[in-house]
């Protein structure tokens, strides 16, 4: 899971990206309006948390244009904006602007943590907590795997390719496609690092989990009759 | 009692006393003018009565039995006449007339008292030489008459009096309406009901007191939305850094090396030192409002200077950063009035700011000299300045530029603008070379 994280406060932001990383996320931290629209413009994050006193350009400005940019890719990245403003007014702004959660500082980072999960969740269509696909149970905010009812242990990194086949379960991941969602800009990508982590899940849960389609990428089939 | 009178009874005061001075003038003039048309009325009178008996007593006096006349009238009482043959043989006289001479001088008026009585006496020869006549008047009787007409002067002032001081009164109120209205209107209102009050129908009186509340309502209103958003500021500027802190300790009790726990915790602390420089300037900018130029006093810009150049010298070396104090002539020693504890947040600020923002291995100059006769005192260094565009930026509180280092509160230039205001000192900013270094001048007016 590879998200954006724009907060100009150096400290805060900080212990964002630390956190954020110790629930299994990539994270690219940007301090200022212009860095992230860029960012955002160039890379897929699965989220964003949107500080909104940004300096050069303010926050609700990049959630616009990410709306812009959304609407043109008939996608839709979720957003959650954190910030000090805490009026109900401000509120009403950010949420009208095209953010979909809204979280006053200070925070829980757990809470931060389990509203990205939801958020997550509620983009990829898949509105249960439990992800479950071909006997599979992946539970997000516990980081768990369970393969029939029990538990399989997995690394940081096997468990972020799991959770972003299962997501997209019946839809085709293309290589770089997966190590985005690993890798935040700064982290050394080993090379064949995805073929590797296939072929461990492949060998902790069974085989025919993950079919490679050759050329392409990768793809976790969808439970016949769910 | 008087000052706190209220202005109906001033009012009324006034109007009655001017009233009752005025009738009371009015009066006394009538009566003493009336007194004396009616003197020379009566007088004129006593001397026709004298003229007729003059010309009587020449013809008739010789056939005259009696030695008095009756009275044929009332009002004849109060003249009387006497007639003295030769001047000493009292011939003829009215009943109501004294035995003993009504006067002693022969011609003319003259106020004689006889037996108690006061008379107004006319006094004549006849044309032969003969009789002397006196023709007189109680003087009593004068008095009574004029009293009269006095009297009846005042009469209605009395009466009207009272009726004029209901009539004052109603007018009175009637006339402070829109005074009254004014103190209830204002009375009424909530205390953060600011707008202005409306003049279009007030009196021209009372246009000039609503003209000056409504400008001070102004004022109110602009300084009260000053505080509420430097509350709101304040409040917003302290979560990022609670925040923050909360943040980091989180991340160390989830942390799983080492490492990454003891970065978390100094973070943390870190993050408690910018709260806590925060909440001091917040603190200090409410005391430089507070203390004012209450403790004013001549000031030593030099002392001060070396002292906060003394206890910044540690930081600032550390960092590679010199730091040179220029008093210029040491026997002209420049003084200010002012506070000194303000004086000495005010250097602070300007070299905290100073030392932060210049390249390592150069200096910053706290410089102070006299400029056509003002005192300035500045503190340059060779840092990126600032922006024309942001100067005026840079001194709004929890203002900071791009790239300014996160443990700024942002308030450090306003607490240094404000020190300045309150001693009555402009600030002035001026890059030290085109497009690089900061000179910030404090100019003390003389």
């Amino acid at each position: 899971m590879r998200v954006l994280l724009v907060e100009d406060d150096a400290l805060l932001g900080d212990a964002i990206q630390a956190g954020l990383k110790q629930s299994g996320y990539a994270v690219d931290w940007m301090q200022d309006g212009i860095s992230a629209e860029q960012a955002l413009a160039t890379e897929p994050y699965t989220a964003v948390v949107l500080d909104l006193g940004l300096p050069r350009l303010a926050g609700l400005e990049v959630l616009r244009r990410l709306r812009n940019r959304n609407a043109q890719k008939n996608m839709h990245t979720p957003v959650l904006i954190l910030t000090a403003m805490d009026t109900v007014d401000d509120r009403i702004k950010g949420l009208d602007a095209g953010a979909d959660d809204y979280l006053v500082k200070p925070f829980d980072m757990g809470e931060l943590a389990a509203r990205l999960r939801a958020l997550i969740r509620r983009a990829s269509g898949q509105p249960d907590p439990l992800l479950q696909v071909a006997g599979v149970q992946l539970d997000a905010a516990a980081h768990r795997v369970l393969y029939q009812d029990k538990p399989v242990e997995l690394s940081a990194r096997e468990f972020s390719v799991l959770h972003a086949l299962m997501l997209n379960a019946g839809k085709v991941l293309s290589r770089s496609q997966l190590e985005e969602q690993l890798y935040a800009w700064g982290d050394e990508i080993e090379s064949n690092a995805v073929e590797v982590y296939i072929h461990h899940l492949r060998r902790k849960l069974f085989p025919a989990l993950v079919e490679t389609i050759r050329g392409v990428g990768y793809l976790m089939p969808r439970d016949k009759a769910a | 009692m008087w000052r706190r009178a209220s202005i109906k009874q001033r009012l009324l005061a006034l109007a009655l006393t001017a009233i009752t001075l005025v009738w009371l003038g009015t009066t006394a003039f009538t009566y003493y003018d009336a007194r004396e048309e009616f003197d020379e009325v009566l007088d004129a009178h006593l001397v026709q009565t004298a003229a007729l008996l003059v010309v009587q007593t020449s013809q008739d006096l010789a056939e005259l039995k009696t030695e008095h006349t009756p009275l044929l009238h009332k009002y004849a009482r109060r003249v009387a006449f006497q007639i003295w043959e030769k001047g000493n043989r009292l011939r003829l006289y009215s009943v109501n007339a004294p035995q003993q001479p009504l006067a002693n001088n022969e011609h003319g008026f003259s106020d004689n008292t006889i037996d108690g009585t006061r008379w107004r006496v006319f006094s004549t020869w006849d044309d032969s030489g003969e009789y002397l006549i006196h023709v007189a008047e109680r003087s009593k009787v004068r008095d009574k008459l004029a009293n009269g007409i006095a009297g009846n002067l005042l009469k209605p002032l009395w009466f009207s009096l009272p009726l004029l001081a209901l009539l004052l009164w109603i007018a009175v109120t009637h006339g402070l309406r829109p005074l009254e209205k004014l103190a209830s209107e204002v009375g009424q209102r909530k205390p953060d009901n600011l707008a202005a009050l409306d003049a279009s129908s007030a009196p021209r009186e009372v246009v000039p007191l609503i003209e000056r509340l409504n400008r001070l309502f102004v004022r109110i209103d602009a300084s009260m939305q000053k505080e509420r958003r430097f509350t709101a500021d304040a409040a917003h500027e302290l979560r990022t850094p609670v925040a923050a802190i909360k943040a980091q300790a989180q991340v160390a009790r989830a942390a799983t090396g080492e490492a990454e726990r003891i970065h978390a915790l100094d973070n943390a602390i870190l993050g408690c030192d910018r709260a806590a420089h925060l909440i001091e300037q917040l603190l200090t900018l409410a005391r430089v409002d507070t203390l004012g130029d209450g403790m004013a006093k001549p000031c030593q810009l030099n002392v001060i200077a070396a002292e906060v150049i003394s206890a910044l010298a540690p930081t600032a070396l550390e960092k590679g950063v010199q730091l040179e104090l220029l008093a210029g002539d040491a026997n002209n020693v420049p003084k200010v009035r002012g506070n000194p504890e303000l004086l000495r947040i005010l250097m602070r600020n300007l070299l905290d700011n100073s030392i932060q923002h210049t390249a390592p291995g150069t200096s910053v100059q706290v410089g102070i000299t006299h400029e056509s006769g003002d005192i300035c005192l500045s503190v340059s260094d060779n840092g990126p300045g600032i922006p024309e565009q942001e100067r005026a930026r840079v001194l709004e509180r929890f203002y900071r530029p791009l790239g300014t280092q996160a443990s700024g509160s942002g308030l450090g230039l306003s607490i240094v603008k404000r020190i300045a205001e309150v001693h009555d000192a402009t600030l002035q900013m001026q890059p030290m070379h085109p497009e690089q270094g900061l000179r910030v001048t404090v100019h003390f007016k003389s």
